[in-house]
């Protein structure tokens, strides 16, 4: 590369008013497509964060989710046989953990409380907080016999009226008042987005005596596939999965998402190489005399082809940038947390969309090879031009 | 660097258009002595250009053989021609083919990158090129912030910037008023004698024919014939 990045760059400024049009389409591809990377990256990571291989989810045989299973008391006793599941420490009791699961409607705080969306309601016992090992309490837990609720961290961060000391009305008819004593993280899973409870107390204010799920926390991963087939044939009859399996059925309409996203930023990719292209075409006919003196006094096509290269690179990149700037922007305006919903639990799930440097990296490399596949055709008409026909023009 | 004569033998060049042969040079002979300064006149259309482009390795003989230095021209792979150029000649073209967003300096700097050499050295090698065309205070001025002749004298310091052995300048005065175009010629007799650069310049008007040591007349494809210069040496004495 012999020209010097400052050549490139005042021919960049000369063509303001076209280099300014071509950074803006590339600008809005690229906060696009770091927006969605960083979507797909967050919900990767939210749903890896629930795939604790230790656990199974146990539902009712021939449903999907725990929204429409149902296992009586009778059938949770049943589970008492199932082999390999670890015991707590001190008692010696399994950590089978029986949970109810209802679904509610909050005002969302992304509205000003305009709109009301589902919240998921898990109501467990103490026993729960050994199961599900990476839940961490942020200030009290509920007390037991108390109307008390604790809320996942991201569900207060999406709904109204989930702060400590805050009111919420739940129970058939909303009749039953539950005060928020607590906050919890989960790491970033799923249940993040939950309001749990005393399961007994959640039972009596929706008139029910059995549960929609069970987890059970095994001793060894390894003996999951045993212990789903004990779950499954008699005299247990229910069906378990592996929970980071149970998250990826919920979520299985983010890969049709991911599907239409990826389609979207490669029309989009496309349009912005065409504009790349477009833009170093008209540059490159307008220098046709100053490439032919510059092969004349010794400059070889793959110089020239690199310069152009070079140009379209430096536009893209700033382009780039912009992208990420203006994503970054937006993300600090409407806010870092999406919600969407499980195929079939339509239950908000929120997760936080971070622009981490390897995000950045990633969108800054991919609109590079945008600018460079975009230049690479008028690049190369630029390195063949006819030296003498070029000189002799007027 | 010496300078270089030029020998051309027997030089056919012939172009194509619609399948039709159009011959531009036909058995052309020439020998330009190293340290020579040569005109070159001709009806327009006559193959002046074409003939220059030959001598600077920019375009290849149908047939015959071009010599410049120790280099023979119609054998080499265009490739071998680009460096070369690069490292043997300068041109100096009628409209100057400056960089218009690049200063002087950066254009005078534009063929020594080709090469390995150190910042301080290409700086000092432009800063030499600009004084000894009389430009050195206008070193950060845009092509656009300079006059016609300012802008030659720029276009002149990036073809010596490397220190070739020969100068090729296709009417280099063509765009210049009378004033302006004498400084130039006396710019490039400065160069001839002072430097003992070989200069080839193409040219229509006769007075600046007159400021080389010897005008060659190009038509029908050949050089018909050629008068020695002889007020030239006091031209040049006297500037
Ligand atoms: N690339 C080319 N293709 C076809 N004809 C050409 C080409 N280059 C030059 N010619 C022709 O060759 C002749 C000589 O051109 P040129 O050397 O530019 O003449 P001069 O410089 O003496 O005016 C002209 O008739 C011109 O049209
Ligand atoms: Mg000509």
């Amino acid at each position: 590369m012999a020209l010097p990045i400052r050549y490139h760059w005042r021919n960049l400024l000369v063509r303001r008013t076209t280099s300014a049009l071509t950074i803006l389409v590339v600008t809005a591809v690229v906060g696009t497509l770091t927006w969605i990377l960083g979507f797909f990256l967050a919900l990767q990571s939210s749903l890896s964060v629930a795939g604790d291989a230790h656990k199974l989810l146990i539902i009712q045989r021939g449903t999907t989710s725990e929204t429409n299973s149902a296992i009586s008391p009778e059938e949770f006793n049943r589970l008492a046989q199932l082999a390999g599941v670890a015991r707590d420490p001190e008692s010696g009791e399994p950590l089978i953990s029986p949970e109810l699961y209802w679904q509610t409607q909050l005002p969302r705080l992304r509205d000003g409380g305009a709109t009301r969306a589902n919240v998921a309601l898990r109501g467990v016992t103490l026993r729960a907080f050994e199961v599900h090992r990476n839940i961490r309490l942020l200030g009290e837990r509920f007390s037991v016999g108390e109307p008390q609720v604790i809320v996942g961290r991201a569900a207060a961060a999406q709904f109204a009226g989930l702060a400590v000391g805050d009111v919420i009305r739940i129970g058939v008819g909303e009749s039953r008042e539950f005060r928020v004593v607590g906050h919890f993280d989960a790491g970033g899973g799923p249940m993040e987005s939950e309001i749990w409870m005393y399961l007994p107390a959640m039972q009596s204010a929706y008139l029910r005596n059995g549960y929609s799920s069970v987890s059970v926390r095994l001793e060894d991963p390894a003996s999951a596939p045993a212990a789903i087939e004990q779950v499954r044939s008699a005299p247990i009859e229910l069906s378990a999965e592996r929970e980071a399996d149970y998250w990826r059925n919920q979520t299985s309409n983010v890969r049709f998402y991911q599907a239409v996203c990826f389609v979207l930023v490669a029309i989009m990719s496309l349009a912005a190489a065409f504009a790349l292209a477009n833009t170093m075409y008209a540059s490159v006919a307008g220098r046709a005399r100053e490439i032919a003196m510059l092969r004349t006094i010794g400059y070889r096509p793959h110089h020239i082809l690199l310069g152009f290269v070079m140009e379209s690179v430096l536009l893209s990149l700033i382009g780039g940038l912009l992208g990420c700037v203006a994503c970054a922007a937006y993300l600090e305006l409407v806010g870092s947390t999406k919600d969407m919903f499980g195929s079939s639990t339509f239950t908000t799930m929120a997760f936080d969309i971070r622009l981490t440097p390897l995000l950045v990296g990633w969108s800054l490399a991919s609109v590079a090879v945008i600018g460079v596949i975009g230049a690479l055709p008028p690049a190369w008409r630029a390195a063949r031009t006819h030296v003498l026909t070029a000189l002799r023009e007027p | 660097m010496g300078a270089a004569g030029i020998v051309l033998r027997d030089v056919h060049k012939a172009y194509f258009k619609d399948r039709l042969e159009i011959p531009v040079l036909a058995g052309l002979n020439l020998e330009i002595a190293p340290g020579e300064f040569a005109a070159l006149m001709g009806p327009s259309g006559s193959g002046k250009s074409t003939l220059l482009h030959l001598i600077g390795g920019l375009d290849t003989p149908t047939r015959g053989s071009v010599r410049v230095g120790d280099s023979q021209l119609e054998s080499m792979s265009e490739s071998a021609l680009t460096a070369w150029r690069s490292r043997h000649v300068g041109f100096i073209f009628q409209m100057y083919h400056l960089v218009p967003v690049l200063t002087a300096a950066q254009n005078v700097e534009l063929p020594l990158l080709l090469f390995r050499m150190a910042s301080s050295e290409r700086k000092r090698r432009v800063q030499t090129a600009l004084s000894i065309v009389g430009l050195g205070d206008r070193t950060d001025h845009r092509p656009n912030q300079l006059s016609g002749g300012q802008e030659q004298r720029v276009a002149i310091a990036r073809a010596i910037v490397t220190d070739p052995d020969v100068l090729l300048a296709d009417e280099p005065t063509g765009d210049l008023d009378a004033r302006t175009s004498e400084e130039i010629l006396n710019l490039l007799n400065a160069l001839n004698t002072e430097f003992g650069k070989t200069i080839v310049m193409v040219t229509h008007d006769p007075r600046a024919a007159g400021h080389a040591g010897r005008t060659l007349h190009l038509d029908k494809g050949v050089l018909d014939r050629e008068e020695v210069n002889t007020r030239r040496a006091a031209t040049a004495s006297a500037s």
